[in-house]
């Protein structure tokens, strides 16, 4: 047990070393041309640039912060909504026949898809940038939640009533306890669709953003800006992603003991 | 005085025809009920009545001569797979109807160590559900139930997962609950002689439908509590005789069956 996990975070490490230097090697030996691949070295002085001067008229913590508030603020919403129609899902057959159909309509559509609609019913303002993303992440948390209310046992459920719990307490102190896992990982999931949507909603009108820097960026062809946005979005994803494991563990430890 | 009553309570299962028949049945307070009999011979389905999980096709039951709608507090319930919460710790378990009372947080932790002591877990109140054993689990479902206050405590097959030695502790501490608290207690179990041993009146179910065959008063855990030990108890010849009974009568007609 412990020697895989030794052995999958060396292969790591060592894929990571891999491919740093095939990245140098074809930019410095001139294999692909800088222009459409910079050299690391190239990216991080890009990236210091950007930290300190800025890039499409603001600096890299504005732009990050920016997208940041969207994709946390799309969260925040979408969870208020989609966990209550989990709950729905789950419990009551009338809500099962109507919410069922509208989430599983939402859920393969793809953002760029409903984008333009967005925008012809809500304007291109703030809103609908975070109801894009907040799109994207309604599904995942529903359905997570749904499934996770189904963890709570009969017994669970049998053992409250009897011990004098309303309907109002059985979804309280059992029902949302017991999903709480599955709603951890749906949040995952939806941020994972979050930062996916991130760039799609800062398509049009948006003045800051990491997508609205990458896609300024891009059109002129300034390819180690991309690069270090592009590496700028992955770091925040994974700084999320460590959080919430965090969170787990500290908040929710009975999720690693069924 | 709390009495329970079956009516000639009935029970249908669209699927399955038939669960229950003609069930006749007064259970008062302080009684010590055991209820064995062969799988699908009903056992489960008279305490998910008497606990109001399941509402009769026919018939009518009452608790002190008011309809029984639904669960209460009032019949607690013990479950065999424990059916804790793993999102509390053991003392917020044994304290979960003291919460839904909205009792205040203090007094809801001393009478949860003092339920816990009394079940033989004294200071483990801190403890997670994963970190106990299964006897000690059963111990705070057990608890958990004492908390409500319960005028009848159900119990279905609480000790059938555990081990023989467990087992037998258990049936002890069964025993010291039921008489300090006054409650009625009604115990399903698959064993006849853990049955006979706890009971203060053994029914054995016969199935197809449901129907109560046998109705025995007994009184060896009441002398067990008196001071008579469990072995000499379970070596008396009436023991042995009624044993072999109730063993008989379980499975009268089995042979029918199969043929």
């Amino acid at each position: 047990m412990r020697d895989t996990r030794h052995m999958t975070l060396l292969t790591g490490i060592a894929t990571l070393a891999i491919v740093l230097t095939v990245w140098t090697l074809a930019s410095t030996r001139g294999w692909v041309s800088p222009v459409f691949l910079p050299s690391p070295l190239q990216v991080l002085k890009a990236g210091q640039l950007l930290i300190s001067q800025g890039y499409a008229g603001s600096t890299l913590g504005a732009h990050a912060a920016a997208s940041l508030g969207r994709v946390m603020a799309a969260l925040v919403l979408t969870a208020l909504v989609a966990v209550p129609v989990g709950v729905l899902i789950a419990t009551s057959p009338v809500g099962r026949g109507v919410l069922d159909p509208i989430i599983e309509f939402v859920r393969p559509l793809p953002p760029l898809a409903y984008l333009p609609l967005i925008i012809i019913w809500f304007g291109i303002g703030e809103p609908s940038k975070i109801l894009v993303i907040g799109l994207a992440m309604l599904a995942p948390i529903a359905i997570s939640t749904a499934a996770g209310v189904r963890q709570a046992s009969l017994g669970q459920i049998h053992a409250a009533r009897s011990l004098g719990a309303t309907r109002g307490q059985v979804l309280w102190f059992v029902l949302l306890p017991a999903a709480l896992p599955q709603i951890l990982t749906g949040v995952r999931i939806a941020l994972g669709a979050g930062w996916t949507t991130l760039v799609a909603a800062e398509l049009v009108a948006a003045a800051r953003g990491l997508g609205y820097m990458i896609q300024s960026a891009a059109q002129f062809l300034v390819t180690d800006v991309v690069i270090a946005g592009i590496l700028v979005i992955s770091a925040l994803a994974f700084a999320f992603e460590v959080i919430l494991r965090i969170v787990e563990r500290l908040f929710i430890p009975w999720a690693s003991h069924r | 005085m709390s009495l329970l009553s079956f009516d000639d309570v009935s029970l249908d299962y669209s699927t399955q025809g038939a669960v229950l028949s003609g069930i006749g049945l007064s259970f008062r307070r302080g009684e010590f009920l055991t209820v064995i009999g062969r799988s699908g011979s009903g056992k489960t389905s008279l305490l998910n009545l008497a606990a109001g999980f399941l509402s009769p096709s026919r018939g009518r039951i009452t608790l002190d001569g008011a309809p029984v709608t639904g669960p209460g507090r009032e019949r607690a319930v013990v479950f065999q797979d424990d059916a804790l919460f793993p999102w509390l710790t053991v003392r917020e378990n044994v304290a979960f109807a003291l919460r839904l009372s909205g009792r205040p947080r203090a007094e809801r932790s001393d009478r949860a160590e003092a339920l816990l002591a009394g079940v033989g877990l004294a200071g483990q109140g801190a403890k997670r559900i994963w970190q106990l054993s299964g006897g000690q689990r059963q111990r705070v479902g057990i608890a958990r139930a004492l908390a409500a206050d319960p005028a009848f405590l159900l119990m279905d097959e609480p000790l059938g997962a555990l081990d023989a030695m467990t087992r037998d502790r258990m049936q002890e501490l069964l025993l010291r609950v039921w008489s300090d608290s006054g409650a009625g207690v009604l115990l399903i179990t698959h064993s006849v002689e853990e049955a006979l041993f706890l009971a203060t009146r053994v029914l054995v179910l016969a199935p197809d439908p449901g129907r109560i065959v046998i109705d025995r008063a007994v009184d060896y855990g009441q002398r067990f509590l008196d001071g008579e030990t469990s072995r000499a108890l379970r070596a008396e010849p009436g023991f042995i005789a009624l044993r072999e009974e109730l063993v008989d009568a379980i499975h009268a007609g089995e042979e029918a069956n199969h043929a």
